[in-house]
């Protein structure tokens, strides 16, 4: 039964985090729009600043990831 | 709620769980073929009522009782994460870095380990039972995460998802049934992609909406941003392939 439970726990948590660097860059995106949507003014944009912040991370991870891999095989 | 809005619950919430289905069916084929059905079937069957109890209990909590915009920005919050886990996945797979997702090899894999554990003919088979009921409830963990991430909107987007992943269920289980293989004609590594950028997309959207942001036509919005993470992602794809020439696959524990 024990087992079953770390499994659930484990693929819980499996189920959002798979690259720790890339959930709390995710994170810290979602922090930072949500103290800009507090400004009256970036409010209505949010969403969008959003998106860009949440490309940028995933394009950097990604780009992080392909420099390990080449290191890792030359 | 009007048919579309419906259909932003049930589609993705059908697409998404198919892969998941086919996951969950996979190893449950390969118990059943290799130790006999009783015992998988009632693993299988115990699962989906553990499923229907968290999906009762917690999806009909959540959406009842939470108030809407921070539902929104909680949900939008895990299908952020759960999203971009998929994609960044899915991407490092295209890219050759990571090896594609191969149903036929789980297969031969599992059956492999389940005849290697042997079993007495007279009594009951709890091997077969406890891995048929930790694959479907794992598998369906995801499920159900699918179903009330796409349901958050409100009791009748949530049970449009629970058609649509039942939908998904019913289809994947009969075809896995008249086959009796593994679904590997089924394009995993490509639905993963795709429903990588559409968790990802709704993440950012209904987090958007649960902090007052405003989308210009609402839904209307959900393709361009998920036209915008596809665009990214098969940019990304080719400068990784760039990056790292085809033939240098590194298993993905080294990314």
């Amino acid at each position: 039964m024990s087992s079953v439970l770390r499994g659930i726990w484990d693929n819980t948590y499996g189920l959002l985090v798979d690259d720790g660097q890339l959930a709390v860059g995710a994170i810290a995106a979602l922090v930072v729009t949500w103290l800009a949507a507090q400004s009256a003014a970036l409010q209505e944009n949010a969403g969008w600043l959003l998106l860009v912040l949440v490309l940028a991370l995933v394009i950097a991870n990604l780009y992080r990831a392909g420099r390990n891999a080449r290191r890792h095989i030359s | 709620m009007d048919l579309t809005s419906l259909m932003v619950a049930a589609a993705p919430a059908f697409i998404a769980s198919a892969v998941e289905f086919v996951e969950a069916t996979t190893i449950v084929l390969a118990v059943g073929i290799t130790r006999g059905w009783r015992a998988p079937l009632a693993g299988t069957a115990l699962a989906v009522l553990s499923l229907a109890v968290i999906v009762g209990a917690l999806g009909v909590a959540l959406v009842t009782v939470v108030p809407e915009h921070l539902l929104l920005g909680f949900v939008g919050t895990l299908l952020l994460l759960f999203g971009l886990r998929w994609l960044r996945k899915a991407i490092l797979r295209f890219a050759g870095i990571v090896a594609l997702h191969d149903e036929e090899e789980i297969y031969r894999r599992e059956v492999a380990e389940l005849r290697a554990q042997g079993r007495s003919r007279t009594e009951w088979d709890w091997v077969g039972m406890i891995v048929a009921y930790k694959a479907t409830l794992l598998e369906g963990i995801e499920v159900a995460f699918i179903v009330i991430a796409f349901g958050a909107k409100g009791v009748a987007a949530l049970n449009a998802a629970i058609v649509g992943a039942l939908a998904a269920g019913v289809i994947v289980i009969a075809l896995a049934a008249a086959l009796r293989s593994p679904l590997t004609a089924v394009p995993e590594n490509w639905m993963k992609f795709g429903v990588g950028a559409m968790l990802s997309s709704f993440g950012v959207f209904w987090f958007g909406e649960g902090i007052g942001a405003h989308w210009p036509g609402d839904a209307a919005s959900i393709p361009i941003i998920l036209a915008t993470f596809l665009a990214a992602s098969w940019l990304s794809v080719r400068f990784l392939r760039s990056l790292v020439p085809e033939g240098a696959r590194v298993s993905a524990r080294n990314v």
